[in-house]
């Protein structure tokens, strides 16, 4: 738990399966599917489109019609269920805690079956309600009804977490939250992940979600058909289909804002003014900078204000001229969050905070729209995608000494994959390149993205 | 069997119909009772706590205490059949009273009061009408269980299907002892269905359609 | 009739708060009282005197307790697992045909189905419980049913998806779920079960019925209400014991 580069987490290979109910069409045909080690895998789609049926697959809650499943390179298919679900983490909608049960006892139920002593599990479910942010005297002996549903969420997400298992499945479990709670349990789990590094598959039908939360999102469409495989940024750059597109919905660079973080471009400096001080001084400062306006903070150096050269020279000392505060965003905090606050505040512009609330610096609108702009041109990683399609070709699966497997593809779906990213490269090498040279020359010292911006690097950074 | 029926025809339905109707009255009054009490009692909490345990802890005494209570004040006959089955139908259908009556969105109520509508008329136009599937749920029940105490009932002489039952019981291993309680058995049970049935019926007839699941 | 029942179990189990759980036993005590105070006090005559002899009471008393307890343990031992039985997967289909038969059944009059049951097994307590059992059967198998259906099915996906055996799931998160609506119905049969015992009386299978009897069929009306009256407080004595269980046994966290 404290190492916190350690990947805990379990490659998962779906070979070739299908689900099928009956003599109808199959809930799921065909799937082959890998899941990285230690990433966070987002299955999107429509309802029906058997994403779920797919997960409950993973952990044989529906046994599969044919194929098998692997899990760390060990065949799960033939295994007893029961000892493989006790080795992988569910969450659901709500949590699915026992009612009859203290949320202590819910945390502590897949250790009690594994028999740990009552002293180990005690000592493990308090670590984990402290991990997903329950103080464990107040809630421990609380029984579900007395949580509100965040906080019931939270619990299903520590009893899952509770014999450290390597995998976790959630389905759909932020989706009976308020909006509010919910981007906090994202974020929660933003962080719980980057401590624990699990291999995670969420499925989810919010798009901006799967945006949000996950390193890789599977795109399915009906009968389980895996539309696209790819980062997120992959996929709002260049969707592989009209089915992708029309699922993305207008807007995607609107969505990508979900993906990059304030830190990640370039904010604007200020002077800054610190409350009490000569205003004569401060106000030689805004005039040396050629700005109008400073900020300024409090003795912990918070924003707490905005202040312009005319009311400095009315003033011996530092005030505040008004008392309507300013807007602050964290340096964390997605573009989308800090658009949300400047509009929510009606304001232009918003203060930058980092640790402890200090003054970073400020993020203006204006700073966001280039964002937009630059993001939908950004040059996407070449990453290389896990084996995901419906062809029925398996691919061969080669077991090394240590441990990791590795894929040989067939051939002609080696094909498919360059063909797929010479295509989407050639795409945008022809009207892009210039819009994105525009965009770069522009003069770094406005409010424009940085020079090198590097998103695509901020999946593997959010802390 | 056969010719156990066949001689005796007149008899059982003559019994069932007398059965029959003991139950059905003694359903209707207990309706309007309820209806009556539950209107008294509905808005106030306390009273309608009262009516409540009072219902429960009727249906817990036995129908057949009850009867034995009802023969020093009432004699034999009609009169404690009637008394008892009343009592019986009555608990269930308050306690669906009360709850259909709270179950009235209150906001429905102030609506009818702030067209003009007379407290009177608001109770009879707006929430007995609301209230109804809930009281006549009631209703099914109290019938169905009274049918049963009705039989039990011929024990002091009252009407109705008991007393096939009971004379069977008297000679017992006697001619036709047993053809008569397996009739009175049956019988009994042909009316609850029947009753049963025009019930659903009645509630077809008197439900609004805007309310019917 | 299906929903009758259904609606008849939900008219007998309105929930119990505490207040009423104390208040009722003082009552009943208070009118115990009174009646042990009026028996001794009361001017009897001698048929009088031996039908209310307090040891033949005391006697009375104890095989109605008899006939209620043992008939009720015979129908949680049958009716319970029954009920689970037809809620697992490959006995639904046939669950909707017990409960039709079943609930026909409970239309038919409990005093027929005793004089019934004595035909066929002779006069005595045995034929009287097995129509007590036949009675009282269907409101403990029908809560049971309704109990466990009534488990989210997403509790119970969790509890598998965590890796409990479906015996564990049973154990552990459906009944103890199902636990409250159950308790529910074992108080209907209860109070069902000490109703019909008194009937028990018909076919000489004993219980407090026979004070009533004998108040109707010698015309003594002191003994026929002191009868009566001592069969409705034993029967909500009996009603208050349930209650309490029926409070101390569910979980809390419900």
């Amino acid at each position: 738990m404290s190492n916190s580069s350690k990947i805990t987490g379990a490659t998962i290979l779906l070979e070739n399966v299908t689900k099928s109910y009956g003599s109808k069409k199959p809930a799921v045909n065909q799937l082959t599917l890998e899941i990285p080690a230690g990433q966070t895998v987002m299955f999107v789609g429509p309802s029906g489109c058997g994403k779920t049926t797919t997960l409950k697959m993973i952990n044989r809650l529906i046994e599969p019609t044919s194929g098998r499943i692997v899990i760390n390179g060990e065949d799960v298919t033939k295994m007893n269920g029961d000892d493989l679900r006790r080795r992988i983490g569910y969450v659901i909608q709500a949590g699915g805690l026992l009612p009859h049960l203290t949320v202590g006892a819910n945390v502590g139920l897949v250790p009690k079956m594994l028999k740990w002593d009552k002293e180990r599990i005690r000592q493990r479910t308090d670590e984990l309600l402290d991990l997903v942010s329950l103080d464990p005297e107040i809630y421990r002996d609380r029984y579900p009804k007395q949580l509100s549903g965040g906080q019931q969420q939270r619990v299903g997400v520590a009893r899952a977490l509770a014999a450290d298992p390597p995998v976790l499945l959630m389905d759909e479990p932020f989706g009976a939250v308020d909006p509010i709670t919910r981007q906090r349990l994202q974020e929660e789990l933003i962080h719980v992940q980057a401590e624990l590094h699990k291999t995670i598959v969420f499925v989810t039908h919010d798009f901006d979600e799967a945006v949000k939360l996950g390193d890789w999102i599977v795109i399915f469409n009906e009968g389980g058909k895996i539309e696209q495989y790819g980062t997120p940024e992959q996929i709002l750059a260049h969707p592989a289909n009209e089915f992708v597109e029309d699922f993305i919905g207008s807007g995607a660079g609107l969505k990508q804002l979900g993906l990059a973080r304030v830190r990640d471009v370039r904010m604007r400096q200020l002077p800054t003014v610190d409350l009490g001080e000569d205003a004569a001084a401060a106000a030689n400062r805004l005039t040396e900078a050629h700005a109008i306006r400073g900020v300024v903070l409090d003795q912990h150096d918070r924003p707490v204000g905005w202040i312009s050269r005319r009311h400095l020279e009315k003033m011996s000392t530092v005030v505040l001229p008004d008392e309507k505060g300013v807007p602050t965003v964290g340096e964390s905090s997605t573009l989308d969050d800090a658009l949300d606050t400047m509009l929510v505040a009606g304001s232009s512009e918003a203060a930058v905070t980092g640790a402890r609330g200090r003054y970073r610096g400020v993020i203006t609108v204006n700073t966001v729209i280039r964002a937009i702009e630059g993001l939908s041109h950004e040059a996407v990683e070449e990453v290389s995608v896990p084996v995901g399609h419906n062809t029925g070709a398996i691919p061969v699966a080669t077991t090394a000494e240590n441990g990791v497997i590795t894929y040989e593809m067939a051939e002609d779906d080696q094909q498919k994959e360059d063909e797929w990213l010479t295509s989407a490269n050639r795409e945008w090498s022809e009207t892009d390149r210039q819009k994105w040279e525009n965009y770069s020359s522009l003069d770094p010292a406005e409010d424009v993205v940085g020079e090198d911006p590097n998103l695509k690097g901020s999946g593997s950074e959010r802390a | 069997m056969g010719s156990y029926l066949s001689d005796r025809w007149e008899q059982i339905l003559s019994a069932s119909w007398q059965h029959f109707s003991l139950v059905a009255q003694c359903l209707i009054l207990a309706t309007v009772i309820a209806i009556a009490i539950a209107a008294f009692c509905y808005q106030n909490k306390t009273l309608s706590g009262i009516a409540n345990s009072v219902s429960a802890v009727g249906l817990t005494i036995p129908s057949f205490a009850l009867i034995g209570l009802m023969i020093a004040p009432l004699g034999f006959g009609v009169a404690p059949a009637v008394t008892v089955v009343t009592f019986y139908c009555l608990l269930p259908i308050l306690r669906n009273a009360l709850v259909g009556l709270s179950g009235v969105d209150r906001s429905l109520v102030e609506a009818a009061r702030g067209i003009g509508m007379s407290r009177v008329a608001t109770f009879f136009r707006v929430e007995l009408p609301l209230a109804w599937p809930v009281i006549l749920a009631g209703m099914r029940v109290s019938a169905q269980m009274t049918m049963g105490v009705a039989a039990v009932s011929a024990y002091v002489l009252g009407p109705g299907l008991g007393s096939f039952i009971f004379s069977g019981l008297s000679r017992l291993g006697g001619a036709n002892s047993f053809e008569s309680v397996v009739t009175g058995v049956v019988a009994v049970v042909v009316i609850a269905l029947i009753l049963d049935g025009l019930l659903v019926l009645l509630g077809r007839l008197t439900t609004s359609r805007g309310i019917r699941v | 009739m299906s929903a009758t029942t259904s609606e008849k179990t939900a008219d007998l189990t309105a929930g119990s708060s505490w207040k009423a759980l104390v208040i009722q036993p003082i009552a009943l005590a208070v009118i115990l009282g009174l009646m042990v105070w009026w028996l001794f006090a009361a001017d009897l005559t001698e048929t009088e005197r031996i039908t209310l002899d307090p040891g033949y009471l005391w006697g009375l008393t104890l095989q109605h307790l008899k006939l209620t307890a043992v008939s009720a343990l015979f129908v949680l031992i049958t009716a319970i697992p029954l009920g689970i039985l037809l809620t697992r997967r490959p006995f639904r289909g046939v669950s909707g045909l017990f409960m039709a038969l079943a609930n026909i059944g409970q239309a038919a009059p409990i005093v027929g189905l005793i004089v019934l049951f004595a035909f066929w097994m002779g006069f005595g307590t045995p034929a009287a419980m097995v129509t007590l059992v036949a009675y009282a059967f269907l409101p403990v198998l029908k809560n049971t049913m309704v109990g466990l259906d009534a488990v989210d099915a997403r509790l119970i996906e969790a509890a598998r998806g965590m890796g409990m055996s479906a015996l564990t799931v049973l154990w552990k998160v459906e009944l103890p779920l199902a636990v409250p609506v159950m308790l529910a119905g074992i108080r209907t049969a209860l109070v069902l079960l000490v109703g019909s015992a008194t009937l028990a009386t018909f076919i000489d299978g004993g219980g407090l019925g026979l004070l009533i009897t004998t108040g109707v069929n010698l015309a003594l009306d002191r003994v026929l209400i002191f009868g009566s009256l001592l069969v409705a407080v034993f029967a909500l004595i009996i009603d208050w014991i349930a209650r309490v269980v029926e409070y101390l046994a569910t979980p809390k966290g419900l």
